[in-house]
């Protein structure tokens, strides 16, 4: 079992992501967007980062990237796909997952620690958590309302694709604790099919306690049982 | 030929649009009156075409790839033919 994390020019949390990946024991190798091919992988994750300087949109112009197509069929073939932060925006762009990421409401690059719910504790991203933990971590991003219109909203609820919500912090007051804005305290959602999941918090910089929080952990856990059961 | 394109893409009526309101805030300091401000992106290119129509629908093209449909749309403001 392999997992590609994807480098587009401008992504900056690859290493971070290779460096969880491996602390779990998964084989991890980076991969250049212009790679046609993702032979010999199980799993892909789009990192954080800026990707072409976000220039047009954050993950506008990855789309584009020759890679993506490898990608697209990686998740058409039911393996795990993760975006974080800036691979989230792509994978919006790409049309992999449903809605955008707009301009935080406050207009401020926010670097943070936050609190999350988990919606889901049965996607091969999230089976070692608890249903409905609550989860430290951080969020770095200027563009990560999500927006989509509402009877996208509304199947999403329906269909239970919402994976993470901002949530406030244990003992604190019920209110403020959204981030950016985004609709419905979404974080992170996952496609219909259940294995393409994007989320705006970085789970890689959260998974030893020296840096501030291991609630990252379980998700590559998770990651790896889930190979564990392809393989 | 050469024709020059302008493309403009712009948020979709009722998306927030913090910059728009951060912008209107700055003009009603100055004492503009102005309302309901909203900030978009201007492209503008050169391309090959045998024709206008065929610039246009090349510009049409363009602005289908680049605009997100989710949030946004783009209009073809311009196309004129280069000396």
């Amino acid at each position: 079992m392999k997992v590609a994390v994807i480098q587009f020019p401008g992504s900056n949390c690859d290493q971070d992501t290779l460096w969880a990946l491996r602390l779990v024991g998964l084989k991890a190798e980076p991969v250049w967007h212009t790679e046609r091919s993702l032979e010999g992988f199980q799993a892909a994750i789009l990192p954080g980062g800026f990707s072409y300087g976000d220039y047009l949109r954050a993950g506008a112009l990855a789309k584009f990237s020759p890679v993506m197509e490898a990608v697209r069929r990686l998740a058409s073939g039911g393996y795990p796909v993760v975006g974080i932060c800036n691979g989230f925006q792509v994978l919006t762009e790409a049309g992999l997952l449903p809605g955008a990421l707009l301009a935080n409401t406050n207009l401020h690059f926010t670097c943070k620690d936050v609190y999350l719910r988990v919606e889901r504790t049965d996607l091969p991203h999230t089976t070692g958590y608890r249903p409905h933990q609550v989860l430290k971590m951080p969020i770095a991003h200027g563009e990560g309302r999500y927006y989509a219109d509402a009877e996208t909203l509304e199947r999403l609820e329906q269909n239970r694709q919402v994976v993470f919500r901002y949530a406030p912090a244990p003992e604190e007051a019920e209110e403020g604790y959204n981030p950016n804005g985004s609709l419905h305290d979404i974080a992170g959602i996952v496609n219909e099919q259940g294995n393409v999941l994007g989320l705006m918090p970085h789970p890689e910089r959260a998974v030893e306690g020296v840096l501030g929080s291991e609630d990252g952990l379980p998700f590559f856990v998770s990651l790896k049982q889930a190979l564990e059961g392809i393989a | 030929m050469k024709y020059h394109i302008t493309l403009l893409i712009e948020l979709k009526d009722g998306i927030l649009d913090p910059q728009g309101r951060a912008v209107e805030g700055v003009l009603q300091g100055l004492q503009f009156k102005a309302q309901n401000v909203r900030v978009g992106r201007v492209l503008e290119m050169e391309v090959e075409a045998g024709s206008e129509a065929e610039a246009r629908a090349t510009a049409h093209s363009i602005g289908k790839a680049l605009a997100n449909p989710v949030m946004e749309v783009f209009v073809v403001e311009a196309v004129k033919e280069l000396a």
